[in-house]
């Protein structure tokens, strides 16, 4: 992923981040074989118990029992491999025109608060204006203590230049001890977008140095470590 | 019986009982829903690639098989690091003693992580708390369930209350010159439609 950042001078420079291959996995297996993952139709059309309890009725015991009326054998065990997704209609038929698209926002407590037509996000941190300092210093105690990190990114130069760039800013960083609260944005306090319609995030970038290297990370966190809200702090009854 | 976390520091013993948080749980979510023409919800099910079939919810079910198309019980399953040998099974963490490490921030920091717990106190030492109102940050192995990979924990204490923090160690490779790096486009895992997020 490319990104569009400045530094504490305001220079500014586009270089890669990379997230780190997760190389400690293990292969599900049994007796020391590789066993893989399928998924396969159950059930068929008609053959589900909602379906079969209208048809039948109270003789559905019986008609289970005696005649395996919930098994249709000849799709029963496919495998289901490449699909399509598909809209169904309040009865079950394939919607055939662009549906309305709603977004629907619940509370903490799960209950909804408001349907509105969607926000389109766009990405912001390969754009034309530069991810940039807040100049808000957090103490790297403080990042790993206050907010909980869902996602690291380090940055990683492309030519000779941008690791002169990078190195100059994980040396501040990491002389500081701390962790610079970055933002985008046409004022420069917008969290930060990876992807279109991707979550948003607040970035903090980390620097350490040794020798001749250096490690430049960005911390991307959407939640402050804090308690939920009980019910009795609610007032619900 | 409440699951718990069961540290040991010194002389020092702590239990904690713990539950998830997310963002959900904190600011709420978000959730895009299709309407039909009547403004009625719309069910998603999915047509086979041959269009033979339309999978509704309910209709599917899923395993692991054997090469020779045996299903094989989820408690049955086995492992195999990835050059093919048998890694070891640890057990699970849970309810069980295990030691806690005061770490820096910086090792704290290099970790990737995966879920978050809010803690709350069964038993908390004068002389731990203290470290860990302070700012201490402690490192604890935690496996919810016996498996083949050990997690680490990270137990930290803020204004809010306790918390630890899963996840797995990562040993990153410092930029040197010569590392360079080509440019090519990564595709973000992320594509969950949550709150705009705000925090300050």
């Amino acid at each position: 992923m490319k990104l569009h950042i400045s530094n504490s001078t305001n220079r500014d420079a586009t270089i890669v981040a990379t997230s780190l291959p997760d190389n400690d996995k293990t292969i599900p297996s049994k007796d020391g074989k590789p066993v893989v993952f399928k998924r396969y139709v159950a059930a068929g059309e008609g053959k589900l118990h909602e379906k079969l309890a209208d048809d039948f009725g109270e003789k559905l015991t019986d008609k289970l029992i005696s005649e395996d009326i919930e098994i249709d054998f000849e799709i029963v065990g496919r495998e289901i491999e490449e699909t399509t997704t598909v809209l169904l209609t309040k009865d079950n038929q394939p919607l055939y025109c662009a549906p309305e698209i709603l977004e629907v926002i619940y509370g903490p407590d799960g209950k909804e608060i408001e349907r509105r037509v969607p926000v389109e996000v766009a990405p912001n941190v390969n754009e034309e204006l530069p991810i940039k300092w807040t100049g808000k210093l957090i103490p790297r105690n403080d990042l790993i203590r206050k907010f909980a990190i869902k996602r690291t990114l380090q940055l990683r130069h492309v030519d000779g230049v941008t690791f002169d760039f990078l190195f100059a800013i994980a040396e501040e960083l990491d002389e500081k001890d701390s962790v610079m609260l970055l933002a985008s944005g046409e004022g420069g306090k917008a969290p930060l977008v990876l992807q279109s319609n991707g979550s948003p995030y607040r970035g903090f970038l980390e620097g350490r140095v040794e020798g001749e290297s250096f490690l430049l990370l960005l911390h991307l966190s959407a939640m402050e470590l804090k308690k939920p809200i009980s019910k009795s702090e609610k007032g619900d009854d | 019986m409440a699951k718990t976390i069961n540290l040991t520091y010194g002389a020092d013993s702590a239990v904690f009982t713990y539950k998830p948080i997310d963002r959900s749980i904190i600011y709420g979510k978000r959730k895009r829903i299709a309407l039909d023409a009547e403004g009625n919800e719309c069910a998603k099910a999915s047509l086979l690639a041959d269009g033979s079939l339309l999978i509704r919810s309910g209709m599917t079910a899923q395993g692991y098989f054997t090469p020779d198309n045996k299903w094989v019980p989820q408690s049955d399953l086995e492992a195999l690091n990835l050059d093919g040998t048998t890694p070891e099974l640890h057990p699970s963490t849970i309810g069980e003693n295990v030691s806690a490490e005061k770490i820096s921030a910086s090792e704290a920091l290099s970790m990737r992580f995966t879920t978050t717990y809010s803690l709350d106190v069964e038993q908390l030492p004068d002389g731990l708390k203290k470290e860990l109102d302070s700012g201490a940050i402690f490192k604890f192995p935690f496996n919810p369930r016996a498996d083949y990979r050990m997690e680490t924990g990270i137990l930290i204490s803020n204004e809010n209350g306790y918390f630890a923090v899963i996840g797995q160690l990562v040993q990153y490779e410092l930029s040197s010159l010569t590392s360079v790096v080509s440019v090519s486009e990564e595709v973000a895992d992320d594509s969950s439609d949550d709150l705009d997020f705000e925090m300050f």
